[in-house]
């Protein structure tokens, strides 16, 4: 009982009471003019966003004999551009390691994410706030200050070109995952935990067979944000790994050129389609979840 | 009855995890690999480079001669980092502003009952999740000189068709790709406007208010929290805008290695510079010197938006209060 009442509400809204009471006439009218603002202005935008994935998709079919022409429309459809994209760069093999290290790398930081948000949340210790305010403060540090010394360390430690450092990167959790897991943690009552311990259940316990199962839309979310951070990540590639283990990213980026350094349009919009479907799909896929876990961190 | 219960099951409770000193060793083994990782990939990376920036090293050498304070004169009287640094803050006054306010604007649209709300958000939303790599390939398709669509339409209006991506007209194509993406503060600002009790809003209404009076007086104390972080935020992410400038630019064919000598003037933002400096001229002292520089402007602007939003923004609920109690 009182874990569905401390459980934060969905996103989608239910009406607000405002809107369902009783309206004069006049100011009915007024308000469906208002809404048919808001729908246009919302169509136009929606439109504005949209074009260049539409213009994305006609510019991957277009044969390159029309990529100067002045036709919106190519002649005819040329699928060959997605042929040559993944042969012009090893599109599979790039892929194949980009998968890897998204997968890996963000089931560790989902994982050990949700292990340090429990401690947060949950536990009482000597210098919790201190570390808490350290790890607001590395959500705040930028990505770019500490990877160019971090690849100076990895050279050192041989681990240039390997895929260790997502391993590293993985284990040690993901601040903004860390902050999301300990605000949900923080909403669930503490007889939760009481009538756990009564049955005698220790602390790893606990958070495995309680809080983890409770925390379904969060695990997604962290997933499909880690996931998402290294399939879409170009600088840590580019620095840490070579021609022959790099990801689809850097292969995407700087594949597609000619002999004198013009880009191959046709290619990169077929190149760019097939390099965006499975974020588009996998966000697809988890929006519910993405979307309530966002939610649900009451981030405020 | 209750408070028995509590009683009886607090000490037992004690003595099955340990106690006090139990709970805090739990504690400290549950953040074991966050804390690591950060004093190993964060802490550590930062002091590095911080000692660096003190030294004249070029990468190579075994030794890294000590030059005291030179690079931090050098950073402040350099015309090209001021320049540089310049061009970043430009792109930070026109991206910060534009993205808070507009995806304040459409939250709150696309929080009105108007048809195809849910089509609506999520079309809006999904530029937000193009990594950075498609983003800027998407549009340098379209800005391209011969083939892109935007000069197409230019051409289809009678006009002449513009170099976008070469010279100061690359910097509105930045400015493009990074507004391109407004709907991750979109889905933030709508899960902060269902926070905000319809009871108060219903009560500025029976006194006589408009929407806009509500929306000053009720809707925007109790989002400015969300507010003020999703402006530190952006400002930070705007500030180390790279991989954008990186892509949009002429690429040779040797790859990424030496495109920095390609990167149009207008879009050399303090990112450019500082990889350049790093990897181009092989300056590990002097570009980590600039990192420093970059990293205390972060932080002075992160203390300074805090410290500005201090008297006007509203906490609902004490921020601190959620700390405690775990």
């Amino acid at each position: 009982m009182a874990l569905k009442e401390s459980q934060p509400i969905a996103v989608t809204p239910s009406t607000p009471a405002h809107t369902r009471a009783a309206v004069p006439k006049a100011a009915g009218r007024r308000r469906s003019r208002k809404r048919l603002l808001v729908f246009t202005i919302l169509l136009v935008v929606s439109v504005l966003m949209l074009l260049p994935f539409v213009e994305l998709l006609i510019g991957s079919l277009r044969p390159s004999s029309e990529t100067s022409s002045d036709t919106w429309l190519p002649s005819t459809l040329d699928w060959r551009n997605y042929a040559d994209a993944v042969k012009v760069i090893p599109f599979w093999r790039y892929g194949r390691n980009s998968l890897i290290l998204a997968t890996v790398n963000a089931l560790l930081t989902t994982i050990s994410s949700a292990l340090v948000g429990y401690g947060f949340a949950r536990l009482r210790a000597p210098g919790k706030n201190l570390l808490f305010g350290l790890l607001i403060s590395t959500m705040m540090v930028p990505q770019i200050v500490t990877l160019i010394p971090t690849y100076l360390l990895f050279a050192n430690l041989g681990l240039v070109g390997t895929y260790w450092p997502w391993v590293l990167w993985g284990s040690a959790g993901a601040p903004y995952a860390i902050f999301l897991y300990r605000q949900f943690f923080s909403s669930f009552p503490k007889e939760l935990e009481e009538a756990a311990v009564i049955d005698g259940a220790g602390r790893i316990r606990i958070f495995v067979q309680i809080f983890l199962p409770l925390s379904r839309p969060l695990l997604v979310t962290a997933f499909v944000l880690a996931f998402n951070v290294v399939w879409g990540d170009f600088i840590a590639p580019n620095l840490l790994l070579d021609q022959s283990n790099t990801t689809l990213a850097v292969g995407v980026g700087t594949g597609y050129v000619m002999g004198q350094g013009f880009p191959l349009p046709n290619l990169i919009a077929g190149g760019a389609v097939l390099y965006l479907i499975p974020v588009i799909l996998l966000f697809l896929a988890a929006q519910r979840s993405y979307v309530r876990g966002f939610a649900n961190s009451g981030l405020k | 009855m209750r408070s028995r219960t509590a009683r009886t099951t607090e000490p037992s409770r004690r003595r099955r995890l340990g106690g006090r000193r139990g709970e805090a060793l739990a504690f400290y083994g549950f953040v074991s690999p966050w804390l690591l990782g950060t004093a190993l990939l964060t802490v550590f990376p930062v002091g590095y480079a911080v000692y660096l920036s003190f030294t004249a090293w070029d990468g190579v050498a075994p030794f890294k001669p000590w030059v005291g304070l030179d690079n931090y004169r050098e950073v402040l009287t350099s015309a090209d980092t001021m320049s540089s640094l310049s061009k970043t803050l430009l792109l930070v006054a026109i991206v910060v502003p534009t993205t808070i306010v507009g995806s304040l604007v459409l939250a709150v649209l696309l929080n009105e009952r108007v048809r195809g709300r849910t089509v609506f958000r999520t079309l809006i939303y999904i530029p937000a999740i193009v990594p950075p790599v498609a983003a800027s390939l998407i549009w340098k398709v379209a800005f391209d000189q011969n083939s892109g669509a935007v000069n197409r339409f230019l051409r289809m209006l009678g006009g002449t068709a513009v170099s976008w991506l070469t010279g100061s007209h690359a910097f509105v194509v930045l400015v493009v790709v990074l507004l391109w993406g407004i709907g991750a503060g979109i889905i933030i600002n709508l899960a902060a406007l269902q926070t905000v009790p319809a009871e108060q809003l219903e009560a500025v209404k029976l006194d006589g208010g408009g929407a806009f009076t509500a929306f000053r007086h009720v809707t925007l104390p109790v989002i400015s929290p969300v507010l003020l972080f999703q402006t530190v935020l952006v400002t930070i992410t705007t500030l180390q805008t790279f991989v954008p400038v990186l892509l949009l630019s002429p690429m040779s064919d040797s790859g990424i290695s030496n495109v920095y000598t390609n990167i149009p003037n207008a879009n050399r933002v303090y990112m450019v510079d500082v990889y350049s400096q790093f990897f181009a001229y092989g300056r590990y002292g002097y570009g980590s010197a600039m990192l420093t520089v970059f990293f205390l402007v972060i932080v002075a602007m992160t203390v300074m938006i805090f410290k500005l939003a201090g008297r006007t923004v509203f906490y609902a609920v004490d921020p601190n209060a959620a700390a405690k109690e775990g």
